[in-house]
């Protein structure tokens, strides 16, 4: 019998994971950084695999690549999230809406079995045979060079507005300013896109016209009882627009990708109300910054640099003039920057607010250690928050995906709204896609609600445990699905994505993703952001004009014009 | 499209309008001259035994912009009880009670027969935010006020003393994020807020970084909107909001101003929160008394009385540390948020009751505002949506400024300290028909210079309201059901030229244009302001300065109005 050991699960971006999603979901980097799993130096050597290694869940089971981490973490393996870890996470989500991507038990053992590439992860868990079409040569114009100033990078939350790119030919061949993740996606926005609309034939892609694919996409959603119209984060509001005007027309279920993030978060404020302030606000004057479950370092490269830890404010000129404390389960790059890191047991966040909350008021604390960490500690931190002149809290999926959920953000917003009456605190959801945060707040003009709102009745409503995408999928509730610059099949647990495979399933998307890759009719459009202008709001709502900096391949429209299309052609169908 | 309305009672102030029987000729979205249209193809409206009046203007509620959706966000329950269905290719459908979705709002103001509503707050950064919101909202027209008083570039002209610089500042931002008049809101209180404080601050503290105070603040924007010539003087939430004694830092506000220009240069807005005498809760009284006698004696200032409705309602405004107070008192849901080098928000959800001393003192301080200020031209009709009370209520209101009977019904109920207390129950003024006309049509579209609302002559746009009240038959004094019930549900409502709602129902979806100004001149100092603008706003923003101005083509039906800066 081979060596084994029993773990505790999380996933989580990275940076490596994040540029590989720009670049392809079908490339080698895509593959080298996201089919792994890290795990603790001691616990690596004590597994001592010659090879790979099989990760076991209750819900599957699946090979990786193990990587022996830079960072202590025993007990603790990490998997980049992608279509790997969606083998082995928790589909569950305890009426949230939200699957436990973070605190699985795991055993892990090594194993002589190769690890997948994608195109046979899906025939193999799936049962789908992957034929990606030719991808088309990049477009290129005549028009010389010019430099373009202030673009907002529509890759994250971050939204920074100070991008200069550089256009020759037609094309971006250079950008200052970006990150990794935001060079990742001006410089490969060329990369693996989608030549023409397509439609599935005999399990491969056959190119059609524009209007064909309108139409089959819009008969489709026509003949569908209860559609779901899920993703929405990565383009405009101008888009998301159109698609709730398309739900609320075909009674079905609009969801954006918050039920995959900040589903929770969303669901603490129902209960409490948000404490917050713009990043200016903060960046100007906060002396004490505290990260919890989120590593920026990774996930927002320039959050730090720009809006945080690092950037210089108004009143708080540096990083020397600021307190920086991390709380995480594992030693992050964020973490080592810190000036105190305090490591919470996996899943013990609500425990650990919870005493902080109880050490705020004076009150005594009899348990020696709470969530790992002790007493003295807690009370430690309790002092720093209330003696700070400006205190934030940047909070990420570690806190939302984690046991607890929306009550771990329900008590992390009465933390804070308890730490105002000692002094200034604030906190802000660290949100992940560019225009998420957009996509929330768009639906909640509109609808009344934040996301996975049901139109079944002929009005808005709202219970993400039923009407969430992940668990209509989950549960098998949708019998059609119209996917927009979301990539589901790459970030749903396994079960929601063998749901998706059995409905006819159309995706609006600039590039072949997972989801593209499986679905029946694809419709290529333009990058929001890149190609065509919009409106994105950044993770601490401020909204922001995204930028047209070079014309869209020849006969591909913008993410608008498609959805008006199939809006257009289902009003004529039903006669409108 | 031209639309005949026939026969009906119509009342007009602005044209000296009072009930007489008039045909009301609309062609192309404006009001035409019988002559000018083909009574042979124009549709005809039957409006005899009716009332016809120019569709309702709000100058005042919260419609759109980050706080009211942070307000959305916040109160799941209000949506769960309150919903519109969707009609195929009729109206869209939406859900929310005192924070109501983008297209409840448009159809219920619609419904009612308003057909103008103005979002009075919002911070500029996150104004693009704001106009997306109005852009979504069907049917009214809309312009929203940005917030200036805190905002750094402002304070920083003020402490100079710069009235050019800052008027040219202020001529810049209005443009740059489309906004249509300078709101201030407890002045100087979203600075503190930035580190927790800003409750109660009075009229002459003072206010970092530039050690500035709140009436200096007051007294040059109210200068620079008349440099400006804006076609809305400054819109203003007076300090010391919700405290008790506090009608007296209103008369002070007030006072601050009376020398500057001529006419109308402050409007003191949902003035009831600001009216309070007494020094505590428990001593709570009616300030109402000196400032209507203020009001009437003065003529530069105008206001509006922010009802309280009995029930829920949602509180939100710039006051920041009002709202946190708020909380200390509910201790239920509270949101917060600070905008960079500009503004603050707070939100807090709060229900209104008729048994509670302070609750139906407030109740009372609002109507006895509006019957104690002589000139219906002076004082204006809001609950300061959804703070004293959802918009969908304002058919009561109209009840109680037009009938004796309907507030005795209500004071009957209410706390019998308060009621000993409150003048209102000693006051026998009845608003007549003309006068609530005066109040939520006429006398808002004229003080927010909008010369093509609030009246029904030959080239004002065609926005109409029918009502079901024949008011030679209604007694609205007695009455007073028959109103309400009127006001409810328009029997019809003429938005530019369009009938978009008929027997009290939605019949069509269109959408308005957003106002906001433009000022012409000053454009050596505006270059100067510009230039200095650049200067800071990377240390002060955490955007650029061309992520900050708003195109003129990213709303959906821009319309703006062209002012002329004087000297």
């Amino acid at each position: 019998m081979s060596q084994s050991l029993t773990i505790t699960l999380i996933t989580g971006r990275t940076l490596d994971q994040g540029r590989g999603r720009e670049e392809g979901k079908f490339t080698d980097l895509f593959y080298r950084s996201t089919a792994i799993v890290e795990l603790d130096p001691d616990d690596f050597v004590r597994l001592n695999p010659k090879g790979n290694v099989k990760v076991k869940t209750d819900y599957g089971e699946v090979v990786v690549q193990p990587i022996q981490s830079s960072m202590r973490h025993p007990g603790i393996a990490f998997i980049p999230m992608g279509p790997w870890a969606n083998i082995v996470i928790d589909p569950n989500t305890r009426g949230s809406g939200m699957p436990t991507f973070k605190g699985v038990k795991a055993t892990i053992e090594a194993t002589s079995e190769p690890v997948l590439k994608l195109d046979d992860l899906i025939l193999r868990y799936y049962g789908r045979e992957v034929k990606i079409p030719p991808v088309p040569d990049p477009p290129s114009s005549s028009i010389g060079e010019r430099v373009v100033e202030a673009v907002p990078c529509p890759y994250c939350g971050c939204l920074c507005d100070d991008i200069i790119a550089t256009v020759r030919d037609g094309k971006i061949v250079s950008v200052k300013g970006g990150c990794a993740l935001s060079n990742s996606k001006f410089l490969h926005y060329n990369d693996g896109r989608i030549a023409a609309p397509m439609m599935r034939v005999n399990g491969g892609f056959k190119p059609i016209s524009l209007e064909e694919a309108v139409r089959k996409a819009s008969e489709i959603l026509v003949n569908s009882k209860y559609p779901l119209l899920y993703g929405w984060s990565n383009t405009s509001i101008q888009a998301l627009r159109v698609g709730i005007e398309l739900t609320e027309l075909l009674g079905g279920v609009i969801d954006n990708t918050t039920a995959t993030c900040h589903g929770p978060t969303v669901q603490g404020i129902h209960y409490t109300g948000t404490i917050t302030s713009t990043l200016g606000q903060m960046r100007n004057r906060a002396d004490l910054m505290i990260f919890w479950g989120c590593n920026p370092l990774n996930a927002h490269p320039k959050h730090a640099s720009r809006y945080s830890a690092t950037a210089r404010g108004v009143y708080v000129k540096s990083r020397r003039e600021r307190k920086i404390v991390v709380v995480d389960v594992r030693e992050t790059a964020t973490s080592r920057m810190a000036d105190l890191f305090i490591k919470v047991e996996p899943g013990k966040d609500y425990e650990l607010i919870t005493a902080l909350r109880m050490a705020l008021q004076d009150y005594d604390i009899e348990q020696d250690f709470v969530a790992g960490v002790s007493r003295e500690k807690v009370y430690e931190l309790a002092d720093i928050m209330r003696t700070a002149k400006f205190g934030v809290l940047f909070f990420g999926l570690g806190v939302t995906m984690s046991e607890g959920k929306e009550r771990n953000i329900e008590e992390v917003e009465k933390l804070v709204q308890d730490l105002n009456l000692w002094t200034k605190f604030v906190l802000l959801a660290m949100r992940g896609h560019f225009n998420v945060t957009g996509a929330n707040a768009a639906t909640l003009w509109i609808t009344g609600y934040p996301y996975a709102v049901d139109f079944s009745r002929g009005f808005p409503r709202y219970n993400p445990s039923i009407t969430s995408g992940t668990e209509l999928l989950i549960n098998g509730d949708v019998d059609a699905a119209l996917i927009v610059a979301s990539d589901p099949a790459a970030h749903f647990p396994r079960k929601a994505v063998e749901s998706l495979l059995r409905i006819p399933t159309i995706v609006v998307d600039p590039k072949w993703s997972v989801t593209a890759s499986i679905a029946d009719i694809v419709i290529p459009c333009a990058y929001a952001g890149i190609e065509c202008e919009g409106t994105a709001y950044r993770m601490d709502g401020v909204p922001l004009r995204l930028r047209k900096i070079v014309d869209p391949p020849v006969g591909i429209v913008s993410d608008v014009d498609v959805l008006n299309m199939i809006l257009n052609e289902v009003k004529r169908i039903v006669g409108g | 499209m031209e639309i005949l309305v026939r026969n009906g009672f119509v009342f007009d102030p602005l044209n000296n309008v009072n009930g007489e029987v008039l045909d009301i000729a609309i062609k192309n979205g404006k009001i035409v001259d019988s002559s000018e249209i083909n009574i042979s193809k124009a549709k005809i409206i039957d409006a005899s035994g009716k009332t016809v009046m120019p569709g309702g203007v709000d100058i005042h509620s919260h419609i759109a912009g980050p706080k009211v959706n942070t307000g959305r966000l916040m109160r799941p329950e209000d949506h769960y009880v309150s919903f519109m269905k969707f009609i195929p290719g009729v109206r869209r459908s939406g859900t929310g009670k005192t924070t109501p979705s983008t297209g409840i709002i448009g159809y219920k103001y619609a419904r009612m027969g308003w057909t103008t509503v103005i979002e009075p707050a919002t911070p500029p950064l996150e104004t693009r935010h704001t106009h997306e919101e109005l852009d979504d909202i069907p049917i009214i027209d809309k312009a929203c006020f940005p917030l200036l008083d805190t905002n750094w570039f402002v304070m920083k002209y003020v402490s100079e003393k710069d009235y050019g610089k800052c008027a040219a500042y202020v001529a810049w931002i209005l443009e740059a994020i489309k906004g249509y008049a300078i709101k201030i809101v407890d002045p100087g209180c979203a600075e503190l807020w930035s580190y927790g404080r800003g409750y109660n601050i009075n009229i002459d503290d003072q206010i970092p970084p530039y050690n500035v105070t709140p009436r200096e603040i007051v007294r040059t924007l109210c200068k620079v909107s008349k440099i400006l010539n804006l076609p809305h003087t400054i819109h203003i939430h007076c300090n010391r909001l919700g405290i008790p004694g506090n009608y007296e830092t209103t008369l002070e506000t007030m006072k601050s101003v009376a020398d500057i220009g001529d006419g109308v240069n402050m409007h003191v807005t949902h003035c009831q929160f600001n009216a309070y005498a007494g020094e505590s809760w428990p001593t709570l009284e009616s300030g109402s008394e000196s400032i209507a006698k203020y009001v009437n004696k003065r003529r530069h200032v105008t206001l509006d009385i922010g009802q309280i409705i009995f029930g829920g309602a949602t509180t939100m405004t710039a006051d920041a540390s009002f709202e946190f107070a708020l909380y200390h008192m509910y201790r239920g849901k509270w949101s917060s948020k600070d905008v960079e080098a500009e503004s603050a928000s707070g939100i807090v959800p709060v229900k209104y009751k008729k048994k509670s001393l302070v609750n139906a003192l407030q109740w009372c301080i609002g109507l006895e505002l509006a019957l104690l200020i002589e000139n219906p031209w002076k004082v204006l009709l809001t609950t300061d949506h959804p703070n004293g009370g959802p918009f969908t209520r304002y058919p009561w209101v109209i009840s109680w400024v037009m009938s004796r009977k309907a507030r005795e019904e209500v004071l009957k109920n209410i706390n019998k300290k308060a009621y000993r207390r409150a003048i209102l129950p000693s006051i026998d003024r009845e608003y007549s028909l003309y006068d609530v006309v005066v109040m939520t049509r006429a006398a808002p579209a004229k003080l927010a210079g909008l010369n093509s609302k609030g009246h029904l002559g030959v080239g004002a746009d065609a926005d109409v309201a029918i009502y079901n009240i024949n008011p030679r038959e209604i007694n609205p004094s007695r009455d007073y059901d028959k109103i309400i019930k009127a006001f409810r549900h328009a029997y019809c409502t003429i938005k530019n030229g369009e009938i978009v709602v008929l027997n009290g129902e939605v019949v069509k979806t269109i959408y308005g244009k957003t106002f906001y100004v433009k000022v012409e001149g000053m454009d050596e100092l505006k270059n100067k302001v510009k230039s200095e603008v650049m200067e800071r706003f990377k240390e002060w923003y955490s955007v650029d300065v061309r992520s900050y101005e708003i195109a003129d083509y990213e709303l959906r039906n821009p319309y703006p109005v062209m002012v002329k800066a004087s000297g």
